[in-house]
């Protein structure tokens, strides 16, 4: 399978959250009941800008030694972008009722539950948005 | 009704690739792909453009079938 640098690119952002999942996940996954305070936090944080930053920083480059090639954003480009954006934005607004649903009902009493819920939702949604977007590159 | 085109064999007769073809309409060479299997649909902007590198009528590019 002979893959596009911009199909490449996706791809890149998919094991990104991917590996985001199974590497920083269980941590917040087993803190579910725990409250959090800001200084608590921080260390986790920076941890997570460092893998990012260390992440795509590798990844990029390689992606520009390999292609060389500038990724050209034309017409058919912006359709895919549009038709993935789109579904990911009624996936946010799905997992938004589903999030307030839960808080209404009492299932999430910490803030550890919280930052639990909103980091799943938000990498299951992004991930759903690149494999589609990834889908579209391969079909239209 | 389908929008078909004609565009791999003119193109093909004025002897551009896919890639020089896309460069110089400003489009990736992906795009005239999915042109050329009628998976995509171009604008009216862009099949002129085509038409226009191609020096060929846009309605003898694009077809109805």
């Amino acid at each position: 399978m002979i893959l596009s640098k911009k199909e490449t690119s996706i791809l890149i952002e998919i094991i990104f959250s991917i590996l985001f999942l199974f590497i920083f996940l269980p941590f917040f996954y087993a803190n579910q009941n725990t409250s959090f305070t800001i200084g608590d936090l921080s260390k986790k944080i920076i941890e997570i800008i460092i893998f990012a930053v260390a992440y795509f920083s590798i990844t990029y480059t390689f992606l520009e030694v390999y292609f060389k090639k500038n990724i050209v954003e034309d017409e058919r480009n912006d359709m895919i972008n549009s038709k993935s954006y789109k579904l990911g934005y009624l996936l946010y607004e799905l997992s938004l009722f589903v999030f307030i649903g839960l808080l209404i009902n009492s299932s999430i009493d910490y803030n550890g539950g919280v930052i639990f819920f909103v980091i799943l939702l938000t990498l299951v949604v992004s991930l759903i948005k690149s494999m589609y977007q990834f889908y579209l590159h391969r079909t239209i | 009704m389908e929008l078909k085109n004609n565009l791999k064999e003119v193109r093909q007769q004025k002897g551009l690739t896919q890639e020089e073809l896309g460069t110089n309409v400003g489009v990736s060479r992906q795009t005239i792909i999915s042109i050329e299997r009628y998976r995509y649909k171009p604008s009216l902007e862009l099949a002129m453009k085509i038409a226009r590198k191609l020096e060929i009528n846009t309605e003898k590019l694009f077809y109805f079938e």
